[in-house]
């Protein structure tokens, strides 16, 4: 199947699903959820591979007694074992297969869902949460495409009508060290953010090499993150939490962006279609530049972090800001936290009736940036935000009615110059 | 045909063609130098090594900068185009009675350069492919040559500690350097970056600079080469004589970031690849020209096409360097950012809210002939202006660079001087005609040598 045929089925989809999604908003009562009255929150596992058992445990540890796992939902029955066995879940409250999402989402006594398949389909069960009135702890990204991200932002919107709290897995912004800095910028401590940096440069993650026995999509399902129509590329997968910080930290989003990338040292076909590689520079309002660098490559320098300058200092959200002399003009003095325990814990004290927290649009727009980024890597063309969101017709969601058994083709390693992004007239130039 | 040597060469003219030609005349004009009409000893006789599209031009640059200047020697590896070349700076009228070329001071081969530094001149003109240039400098420095150099002036680590040397030896010997990276004698960017060392925009805490363009020539085989000669006329393509793209290009836009914050960076981090760049087509000529039909992968070529640093400089200010060949939009130039305002390195300084408050309004100069009116100023005047450290060290500051992006290693300044030992370049007694020296293409994990 082309790209081109695969994305006016895969639009004309993902139209209808926005549609059926606005049908049911007004034919269905909104579901009430868990009620301050209810002794136990109850939650439901949408993905339960190692992103959502660890979320599973996080959410345990996070409300103690006061939450329970009664529900799983996995494509593959082996992934879904260890949460059934730790949270002795029955049978008939585990879901298997493509649509066990929705099987789940159909259980009235699911008060909260964590959505942690491959991002691939996070748009679609994000909004099938929202529709079943579910609270949602959803992973980052929450999105691969520009489809997807117009369809998270209409299923954030509704989530906000509906009073539903959504908190995303980009664990810094639970972070206290990373609250009380933005904090103190946001205050003005260093003084208006002239320069900025962000890196998530490390060596290989897991891959599974395809077995005999398995059809294209259960592979590419097991080893998800190599193509991109599943991950989004690891820019997309892992460095949003970066991109993510540099947006709080400036309080907007960039207008454009323009990135180099390649696949230059993992090229062998488990590696599916991804890049290893991404170099990009992000332009923030009043033309402020920044860096992003992510790699995953073997053996290769590692560092994961942020940094943040303004007129009058810098951090990078160590727990101090300086100024240009290298004084540290505030420290950082409280308790160190696990932020992967706190963003549940914010969440659920926001079901309990504590501050409201929906964090679903924010994501959403860091996962942009990260979509963006990539797609200008893959094009080699600088990016505008403003196109993007109303030009841009890439749309990799899976359809609906997808099998496992369906053939689906690895799509081409995006070559610039002949990659084609839907949506954009290229220009000839160069070789 | 001067793209072909200096790829930059079509950007410098559009931004200041129109001014080129009158403010270079009046630059002259203006220049208080004594005693140059006559001929004889006041003449400044001009050698030139490296006779493809680059040297043409710096040769004639040298010649439109000082009436003085007389061509008396010419060599390339290939002496047809030094005859070439010849024959056209003889045709032209401009140059009536400065062109004085015997057949006798006309050289041929690899080691051209030994024979050039033995002829009676003053000035030679370095335009080779960059990978030679170190000990072609240190044979001229130590012949006593004033020189004009192309940049790079290196392709590997140990080449650029040579021509540092070199450079450190014509200090001694009252020698003037100057280097192509024209941007340097452009007289609205001195003034700018006088400003901004004054403080001008504050303290530096960030910058930018790119060249990321289009694609570049390939040239095919010709007769009664052999593999290596072939492959220094396709110089471009292989990291060993170019430098890649990065060090051959981009350290024009590297300089500048340098020249802001009067140093090389301490650290480098980058990534890069090759994405795009295909030639495979005429690698297959080549290599049936060759009678290796078989091998022809390699004369495909092994630079990359794309590179994204970062340059970490002394005080701590990280700046992007973004840089490569290919589709998509094309960008060069440079900014510099600090705590005060920030400037486009070209002749603007704009406050923090992006309000322009000082602009270069002065005379326009063509830098590439600027840069010769300025060398031959010093030469006249005897107070060498001698630029060899700092073109070595942005040399090296664009070889870091490409370590990084090719290893995958953070790279800091103080390894490249002191404990890297990356040598590419073949040494001296292997430069003859015969096979070539080929390197595989990096993978971006390669070791760090």
């Amino acid at each position: 199947m082309s790209r081109s045929k695969r994305w006016s089925r895969r639009r004309f989809l993902a139209r209808s699903v926005s549609t059926v999604g606005g049908l049911a908003a007004t034919t269905l009562a909104p579901r009430v959820g868990w009620t301050a009255a209810s002794p136990t929150i109850r939650v439901g596992v949408i993905g339960c591979g190692g992103r959502g058992t660890g979320a599973a445990n996080d959410c345990v540890e996070a409300g103690g007694d006061g939450v329970k796992i009664v529900a799983l939902a996995d494509v593959f029955a082996d992934r879904l074992n260890n949460l059934k066995q730790k949270y002795n879940v029955p049978e008939q409250r585990c879901f298997v297969g493509l649509n066990a999402y929705k099987e789940l989402l159909a259980l009235s006594d699911v008060d909260m869902v964590i959505l942690a398949t491959p991002p691939g389909f996070r748009p679609i069960h994000f909004a099938a949460a929202v529709e079943a009135g579910k609270h949602i702890f959803a992973e980052k990204p929450v999105a691969v495409c520009a489809a997807g991200i117009r369809m998270m932002l209409e299923a954030a919107k509704k989530s906000e009508e509906k009073k539903l709290c959504v908190v995303a897995g980009t664990q810094r912004r639970h972070d206290p060290k990373y609250v009380e800095t933005i904090q103190r910028i946001r205050d003005g401590m260093i003084g208006p953010i002239v320069s900025a940096q962000c890196y998530w440069n490390q060596g290989g993650l897991w891959v599974r090499k395809r077995e005999p026995n398995m059809t294209d999509l259960e592979w590419q399902l097991r080893n998800w993150l190599y193509f991109v129509w599943l991950s989004g590329d690891h820019i997309v997968e892992q460095h949003v939490h970066n991109i993510d910080v540099i947006n709080w930290a400036f309080g907007t989003l960039p207008d454009q962006v323009h990135a180099l990338g390649g696949r230059q040292y993992r090229v062998q076909p488990e590696y599916g279609n991804i890049y290893d590689h991404f170099g990009t520079e992000f332009f923030y309002p009043g033309d402020v530049r920044t860096i992003s660098m992510c790699r995953q490559i073997d053996k290769s320098a590692g560092r994961v972090s942020e940094r943040v300058v303004g007129t009058k200092g810098v951090t990078t959200f160590d727990g101090r800001i300086r100024d240009h002399a290298g004084n540290v003009l505030w420290e950082y003095k409280g308790p160190s936290v696990n932020p992967y325990v706190q963003e549940h814990r914010n969440l659920l004290a926001a079901m309990r009736g504590g501050t409201y927290i929906n964090e679903a649009r924010q994501v959403t727009e860091s996962t942009l940036c990260a979509i963006m980024a990539r797609e200008s890597a893959y094009t080699r063309q600088q990016m505008n935000r403003k196109w993007f969101m109303e030009r841009c017709d890439l749309n990799l969601l899976p359809p609906p009615d997808l099998k496992l058994t369906d053939p689906v083709p690895v799509a081409p390693v995006a070559i610039p110059g002949k990659y084609q992004l839907a949506g954009l007239v290229q220009e000839k130039k160069g070789k | 045909m001067s793209t072909e040597r200096r790829s930059d060469m079509n950007t410098r003219t559009s931004h200041i063609a129109s001014h080129a030609a009158a403010a270079g005349a009046a630059g002259l004009a203006a220049m208080a130098v004594p005693a140059v009409h006559a001929a004889g000893s006041d003449e400044i006789r001009v050698g030139l090594l490296g006779c493809g599209g680059r040297g043409s031009g710096a040769v004639r640059n040298c010649l439109d900068a000082d009436p003085s200047v007389v061509v008396v020697a010419l060599a390339d590896l290939f002496p047809e185009k030094a005859r070439r070349l010849r024959d056209a700076l003889m045709k032209d009228p401009k140059y009536k009675g400065r062109v004085r070329v015997p057949d006798d001071a006309m050289f041929g081969g690899f080691d051209c350069h030994e024979k050039l530094v033995k002829t009676d001149t003053h000035l030679l003109l370095m335009a080779t492919a960059p990978a030679f240039r170190p000990w072609q400098m240190m044979a001229a420095i130590q012949a006593g040559k004033h020189v004009f150099t192309e940049k790079p002036v290196a392709t590997d680590v140990t080449g650029c500690r040579l021509f540092i040397e070199a450079s450190r030896l014509a200090e001694q010997k009252k020698l003037s350097i100057v280097a192509g990276t024209q941007r340097r004698h452009e007289f609205n960017r001195v003034e700018l970056m006088k400003r901004i060392h004054d403080g001008a925009i504050g303290e530096l805490v960030g910058g930018q600079c790119y060249w990321y363009g289009g694609g570049i020539w390939y040239r095919g085989y010709e007769e009664g080469m052999s593999e290596l000669e072939w492959q220094c006329h396709n110089w471009y393509h292989f990291t060993w004589l170019s430098g890649d793209q990065v060090v051959e290009q981009h350290i024009h836009n590297i300089d500048v970031l340098n020249w802001c914050f009067n140093g090389p960076p301490k650290l480098f981090t980058a990534v890069g690849g090759r994405g795009v760049r295909d030639y495979s087509e005429q690698a297959k000529q080549v290599a049936a020209k060759l009678g290796k039909p078989n091998d022809w992968a390699k004369y495909n070529g092994d630079i990359w096409d794309h590179i994204v640093a970062e340059m970490e400089y002394p005080n701590g200010a990280r700046c992007l360097s973004f840089c490569g060949h290919g589709p998509g939009t094309h960008r060069n130039g440079e900014k510099i950012v600090g705590t005060k305002g920030s400037s486009d390195c070209s002749g603007r300084i704009m406050d923090l809210e992006g309000k322009v408050v000082w602009q270069y309004q002065g005379q326009m100069v063509n830098g590439q002939l600027q840069e010769h009116v300025d060398l031959i100023r010093s030469i006249r005047a005897g107070s060498p202006l001698n630029e060899g450290v700092r073109i070595g060290e942005s040399t090296l500051t664009a070889i870091g660079i490409r370590i990084a992006a090719y290893t995958g290693q953070s790279v800091s300044w103080e390894w490249l001087m002191k404990g890297s030992k990356n040598q590419l370049v073949p040494d001296p007694s292997q430069w003859k005609p015969g096979p070539g020296v080929f390197h595989p293409i990096a993978t971006g994990a390669d070791p760090l040598v």
